[in-house]
């Protein structure tokens, strides 16, 4: 089966991440396939290139996680109209706005929420993992 | 054409989420996408009488509401109970027809997705 996913919550913040890993690694491991999954509203901060994770006995290290999901073929699509605003922009929008620098991990990529209608349109289930 | 149900459960000016919802069921009809709305719970406050965002700097959520015909969405529903619990005196113009539980529970069977639904 097709699944797409999305992600609303925040890292660090909300259990939105570590539900969403957790389910896509799963269903990778079912021989299901990911056909997107889209960051949206508070969830684009996942795709920030300045994360530190807390300093836990635990360290769960997200952008690793996220990395490894990337790494096999998964695309992370991050909404550009919910990432700009919340300050994540890559070298295009970091031109375009006169900003200091980049700070999209190259892990993601901002894009239009056509891509998340796109992925729904194409995938069987759609699963959202809210804040 | 996949039919979607877009459930928003959120009050007008308290977050983006609602904006960004509706922005959301507009891409979504622009794909040829079948596309209905459900406003539920604290959802109803959008359709306030009345209502304007220009003291907030925001977008009036009703106006955005009334706008969706344009964009092909037509099917406008809000829980009844969930407006007869607030009393909220809804804008009629806005035409979201007022439905009970069975109704929305047949809403949501005959959809193939349906997005947002989380309070």
């Amino acid at each position: 089966m097709i699944y797409a996913l999305a992600v609303h919550g925040a890292p660090y913040s909300s259990n939105a991440a570590e539900h969403a890993i957790g389910f896509a690694e799963a269903l990778l491991a079912c021989g299901h396939q990911i056909e997107r999954v889209f960051f949206f509203h508070e969830g684009v901060y996942h795709s920030l290139n300045s994360h530190v994770p807390p300093q836990t006995r635990y360290n769960v290290n997200l952008a690793r996680r996220w990395q490894s999901l990337h790494s096999g073929g998964i695309e992370l699509a991050v909404c550009i109209a919910s990432g700009i605003k919340r300050g994540v922009v890559n070298e295009t929008e970091q031109e375009r706005y006169d900003l200091p620098s980049d700070t999209l991990s190259k892990t993601f990529e901002l894009v239009g929420l056509g891509q998340l209608i796109g992925a729904i349109a194409t995938a069987d289930r759609y699963v959202e993992f809210p804040a | 054409m996949k039919r979607y149900l877009f459930i928003v459960s959120r009050s007008p000016y308290g977050s983006s989420v609602v904006l960004e919802q509706l922005e959301t069921a507009m891409v979504a009809a622009a794909f040829d996408g079948d596309v209905a709305i459900l406003l539920r719970d604290d959802g109803v406050w959008n359709l306030q009488q009345h209502q304007s965002g220009d003291a907030l700097e925001r977008q009036t959520l009703a106006k955005v509401l009334s706008g969706l015909p344009s964009y092909e969405i037509d099917r406008l529903y809000v829980c009844a109970s969930s407006l007869q619990m607030r009393n909220v005196a809804i804008d009629q113009h806005l035409g979201f027809e007022a439905v009970d539980y069975p109704a929305q529970q047949a809403l949501i069977r005959n959809s193939d997705v349906v997005i947002g639904g989380q309070p």
